[in-house]
């Protein structure tokens, strides 16, 4: 089993760069899974823009190899068209599979720790056909690399990250690399800060923003196809013992996109469920 | 109050018991919500011996209580913290052993363990000498230790010789 699960995190492909099941929904996050723990989310991420509605769906697990050092894919399934821009924050069609490494671990306090975590991914175009732009594009797979840090307590939640991706040339075409970057705040309040058998909730505040090279198209670049945005809005996530759900949409506070080449894109929403598996396995008297 | 008549209770039930612990608490640092919570629930009761686990978030207590006859370790009831990705602090622990050495130099072994701890007295001193090679049961504190390391000394608050 636990071969399995290696084989797939390091080989199957997905969207890692959010720790859905502990964290906020768009934003980087810090937390890993347990070691031996096993994750996994379910959800759909949807972008609306003046083109149509681009939804996407799937499953992602991750595995917890020590306490520090988690695998994670996730298999996405895209529906609608809406010709948006390159995102690495909301999922599309691509297969993403990587290893976050939680390097930095400091928790000398009750309910309390600082960490940050580094990430690095491959980026495998889906089998489902990209619409708008990208349709006329040969598509290669690509390497995501991201970085979090932050700062979680009972009542407080402090996160920032940032992350790049690039994508292989074929045939003289090129999907844009893509800058990556979110702030995130969460705050519980007193009267939620309760025994852990009972119903967990926290409140983000996510910011977002994303910046997207030029398009390449046989072999010369698209006229006015890089991109930069800048997205705001709440989610909330509930979690019992090992189930989690959570929730949000973010607004356009900054949008600098061609709309000829991409129309208007309004607004993102998330809905994702998570399940936790613990492990009670000891190794040692 | 209520935990003090809990510990009394406990120790008075040790009193005809066999080696072994009998109650671990550990305060864990950097648990901030209830997945982290119940990771460390599902790692404890995993250990053999383990009946029940309390996890305060608020406090970051963690309360074990184990059967009779429980062999579980020290290293257990750490490593189940930091596979979690957590620290804990000291841990207060309530078992029963023997004691060896000399007067000068008592150690309590945890029987059905491999655990053997330096004894210190947390306040007064107990009269060791009577004890060696008894069995009793203790509670004390094991002061933290090095990431994967278990301590050496085990400070006592009380001790008793076990019927």
């Amino acid at each position: 089993m636990k071969i399995l699960l290696l084989v797939a995190g390091t080989f199957v492909l997905a969207s890692i760069a959010r720790a859905d099941d502990h964290g906020p929904v768009f934003g980087y996050a810090t937390p890993v899974n347990s070691q031996q723990e096993v994750s996994c989310d379910t959800g759909v991420f949807g972008r609306n823009g003046t083109r149509g509605t681009q939804l996407s769906t799937g499953t992602g697990c991750g595995y917890g190899i020590t306490p520090h050092l988690t695998f994670s894919a996730f298999l996405p399934a895209a529906f609608g068209n809406g010709s948006l821009p390159e995102s690495r924050l909301m999922p599309g069609g691509e297969w993403t599979a990587g290893a976050s490494w939680r390097f930095l671990h400091s928790v000398t306090s009750v309910g309390k720790r600082i960490e940050s975590t580094a990430s690095l991914g491959i980026v495998v175009p889906g089998p489902q056909q990209d619409s708008g732009v990208f349709a006329r594009l040969h598509r290669e797979p690509g390497v995501a690399g991201w970085l979090a840090s932050g700062y979680a307590s009972r009542s407080q939640y402090l996160w920032f990250g940032g992350g790049y991706t690039s994508f292989a040339a074929r045939a003289q075409d090129r999907r844009p690399d893509t800058i990556s970057w979110s702030g995130v705040y969460g705050y519980r309040p007193v009267k939620l800060r309760r025994g852990y058998d009972q119903w967990d909730y926290r409140g983000f505040a996510e910011l977002t923003g994303e910046h997207t090279g030029n398009v390449r198209s046989g072999g010369a670049l698209l006229a006015n196809s890089s991109t930069s945005s800048v997205w705001l809005g709440p989610s909330v996530l509930a979690i019992f013992k090992d189930v989690a759900i959570e929730g949000g949409a973010q607004a356009p506070l900054y949008r600098d996109a061609s709309e000829s080449l991409y129309g208007r894109e309004r607004v993102r929403f998330a809905l994702n469920f998570s399940y936790l598996r613990f492990s009670a396995h000891n190794t040692s008297r | 109050m209520k935990k003090t008549v809990a510990y009394f209770a406990f120790f008075a039930s040790t009193l005809t018991a066999h080696a072994e612990y009998r109650h671990v608490d550990l305060t864990v640092f950097g648990m901030d919500c209830a997945p982290c919570a119940h990771a460390i629930h599902v790692s404890m009761k995993g250990i053999p011996g383990v009946h029940t686990v309390e996890v305060d978030l608020n406090t970051g207590l963690v309360s074990v209580g184990l059967n009779s006859g429980s062999s579980a370790s020290i290293r257990q009831f750490n490593e189940a913290v930091e596979r979690n990705g957590f620290t804990h602090k000291d841990a207060t622990i309530v078992a029963t052993g023997k004691i060896t050495g000399t007067a000068a130099a008592p150690f309590f072994e945890v029987s059905g363990t491999e655990d053997r701890f330096a004894l210190q007295p947390a306040a007064a001193p107990s009269d060791l000498a009577k004890l060696l090679g008894k069995t009793v049961t203790i509670s004390g504190t094991l002061p933290l230790a090095p990431r994967g390391k278990v301590p050496d000394t085990l400070r006592y608050t009380s001790i008793a010789e076990a019927q």
